[in-house]
């Protein structure tokens, strides 16, 4: 799936999502998702996408990231994923994700960027 | 159209370790004792489906109580509790365990207890054999590291949210929606809890030189553990299993680390044999 068709539905499908508007307030965050071959930076105010970056400069920022192999990600991809494949934290202690940067943000955002997370499962990654 | 559920809540006040603990519980059922602990910062709720369950309340007494700090059950009314850091240790918990029991008068109790229960249940095991006719220890192992996090408690972000999805992929994809979201409900409930609670579980916790003590033929041990815990992933407890003479292990598929409040369908059919084992080791 190229990058950009990617980015846009996500983008959509976040800004869809009940479980997600249901709580949308506050949830502003910047991230990037490192996937090795695409690299995307999203930028989320009060639970709507505002910006996806889907070829970042070296010096664009973000608040934290998730960095993992693309073997990683099509396996989170799945619409059920393999054990260990089905979370972040069960990926981060049992396989090669890395969560890194202001690991804060990620907590202060966990409950949506969680569902985010999981959207995944319904619109694939791009590598 | 009303419906009464037959479970009842009571509660029974004891004192342990010089605490004086009003503890509540849920209870159905009659037969065998079949006491159940719940996960870290969580509370009995998450064994609504069992005790419910008309074939095994047939059979057995089940009672799900509250753990010291967690649900109903107030921290303890003698201290001034809130001027030191809750760190839950394996010799306090032990000791709430068997006061529990014997506040209730139950005769050769089976305890059963998942995550930092399971955990416990394997130190019951090891420190109290004759006090109980087995134990099952859900999603358990002789060492569990890593969960003993700040973060459960942090005042700069939504500690509830933090715990509650923080152990959301402690949950299998498969489990039902609603279920998964009843747990992560229960879980927004105990957050000041989880993190003294984990300290037994992640670091006072360690059985890794002592399952060899552990006599099964005394007090048999049935371990499970869903394919989806990456807590304690299945290896671990088949690991921790494995080194206790006469300790059984048993797989659940496609469940994780809550099994109970999770997918209780799925759960009830891997406690039936364990039951079944039980029964066929004690008569």
């Amino acid at each position: 799936m190229d990058i950009r068709d990617w980015a846009v539905r996500f983008s959509e499908t976040s800004d869809a999502d009940p479980a997600i508007g249901a709580m949308a307030r506050y949830f502003t965050c910047t991230y990037l998702l490192d996937m090795g071959a695409a690299q995307v930076i999203v930028e989320m105010i009060d639970g709507k996408v505002y910006r996806m970056n889907i070829a970042p400069a070296p010096m664009d920022a973000y608040d934290f990231a998730l960095r993992a192999s693309p073997e990683t990600w099509r396996e989170f991809a799945r619409a059920v994923p393999k054990p260990m494949y089905h979370g972040i934290w069960a990926a981060s202690f049992r396989k090669d994700l890395r969560i890194e940067g202001d690991t804060l943000v990620l907590m202060q955002n966990l409950r949506n960027f969680t569902l985010q997370f999981e959207l995944l499962r319904k619109v694939g990654v791009p590598v | 159209m009303a419906k009464h559920s037959p479970v009842v809540g009571r509660y029974v006040t004891f004192e342990v370790d010089g605490c004086e603990y009003k503890v509540f519980y849920l209870q159905n059922g009659r037969g065998a004792p079949l006491v159940c602990q719940h996960t870290a910062g969580c509370h009995n709720h998450q064994w609504r489906g069992l005790l419910e369950d008309e074939e095994i309340t047939r059979d057995y007494n089940v009672i799900a109580y509250d753990l010291a700090r967690h649900g109903k059950s107030d921290p303890p009314l003698n201290k001034e509790w809130w001027k030191e850091e809750y760190r839950l240790t394996a010799d306090h918990y032990v000791n709430f365990i068997v006061a529990f029991c014997d506040a209730l008068e139950l005769q050769d109790p089976i305890f059963m207890g998942s995550s930092f229960g399971g955990n416990v249940a394997l130190q019951l095991a090891l420190r109290k054999p004759d006090r109980f006719r087995a134990v099952i220890p859900v999603e358990a192992a002789a060492y569990a590291p890593g969960f003993f996090l700040d973060v459960w408690r942090h005042p700069h972000a939504n500690a509830a949210q933090v715990c509650a999805s923080g152990v959301w992929d402690l949950m299998a994809p498969q489990s039902p929606d609603r279920d998964r979201w009843l747990t992560w409900h229960y879980y927004t409930q105990g957050s000041e809890a989880f993190r003294g609670d984990l300290y037994f579980y992640s670091v006072d916790h360690d059985l890794r030189d002592s399952l060899a003590k552990i006599d099964a033929r005394r007090c048999p041990v049935v371990m499970m553990t869903g394919t989806y815990d990456y807590l304690t992933p299945p290896d671990a407890t088949e690991q921790t299993a494995s080194g206790i003479p006469g300790g059984v292990y048993i797989e659940m598929e496609d469940i994780g680390h809550f099994p109970m409040s999770e997918n209780y369908p799925v759960f009830r059919v891997y406690l039936k044999e364990a039951l079944r084992i039980i029964r066929e080791k004690t008569g």
